[in-house]
């Protein structure tokens, strides 16, 4: 593959916990707030930070709700987020066949 | 990036999909409780016949299919809330369960207080119904034990066929036991085993 023909990869996602939320919600329905915050292993601040960027570009909806006096935020992937998910892994698999070659 | 990276990057993202893959193993509750559920229901249906109490067996069907879909529909928000996330299998597998119960429900109360068929056509098509969630929830959980439990459902409805009407109902217990509570078992056994994997 000659190399103009790459697809970039999108900074949005090229980073460590968006990525990591973005791979959890490809095969979620939906996830909240504390399970991601577990199964990525990071902290409440950073995680937030990344989802508002997430839900910024419209890549994840973000739902507030309560469950009894417990505040809950529940995360879903959007047709948009989902089709940068996979142009992301497109561009992933093009450059490592590039850097086979 | 260079080619290491780049397949780091790689194996990050299928490791984050693992890990959501596993939540869909603690489903085996609902296995269970269809299969105690339904021997109970079987168990009662049969004093019921013993008794000649035929006109009861809708009530019979009516309770425990009853029991059995508030716990599908409890258990599953209950699961979803422990686990913090909704899977598609754990979606799917509601669905199956709940819509399951719905034709557990005509066919075993509804159909025969119509009088479409007489009660004891009930333990055939309760049969096939059960193959159809047994079957459907292997093809979820991509597990072929489940699949042949399934066939073995629709085997054990076929079979039934040739037993007299009044003893039907006895055909159920191999059938709940090999068709249910076995494969429930296994999978409970194979989260266990998971589970505590992932906390050593």
């Amino acid at each position: 593959m000659p190399p103009e023909k790459l697809v970039p990869l999108d900074p949005t996602i090229h980073s460590r916990v968006r990525l990591a939320v973005l791979s959890i919600l490809i095969s979620v329905k939906e996830a909240n707030f504390s399970y991601l915050k577990e199964t990525i292993g990071t902290t409440d601040g950073n995680l937030s930070a990344n989802l508002t960027k997430l839900e910024e570009v419209g890549f994840i909806s973000v739902k507030k709700s309560f469950v009894g006096k417990r505040p809950m935020t529940t995360c879903a992937i959007t047709e948009k987020g989902r089709k940068a998910f996979s142009k992301y892994l497109k561009a992933l698999e093009g450059l490592l066949h590039f850097k086979k070659k | 990036m260079n080619e290491t990276q780049v397949k780091e990057e790689i194996r990050f993202i299928k490791d984050m999909i693992e890990r959501t893959r596993r939540i869909a193993a603690g489903s085996w509750m609902f296995l269970l409780v269809w299969g105690i559920v339904a021997i109970l229901a079987v168990a009662c249906m049969y004093v019921l016949v013993a008794l000649e109490k035929y006109s009861w067996i809708w009530v019979n069907w009516i309770v425990f299919v009853g029991i059995g879909i508030v716990f599908s529909l409890v258990y599953g928000r209950k699961l979803e809330r422990a686990h913090g996330a909704r899977t598609y299998p754990q979606v799917a597998t509601r669905h199956v369960c709940i819509a399951c119960g719905m034709a557990f429900m005509l066919v075993g109360f509804l159909f025969p207080i119509l009088n479409l068929y007489s009660w004891g056509l009930i333990a055939i098509l309760i049969s096939l119904i059960a193959g159809i969630l047994v079957f459907s929830l292997g093809g979820i959980y991509e597990w072929n034990l489940l699949k042949w439990c399934g066939a073995i459902w629709w085997l054990g409805a076929l079979g039934m066929v040739f037993v007299h009407e009044n003893y039907r109902a006895l055909l159920f217990v191999p059938l709940i036991l090999i068709g249910y509570i076995m494969p429930a078992l296994v999978l409970r056994s194979m989260y266990r085993k998971e589970r505590d994997k992932n906390a050593s």
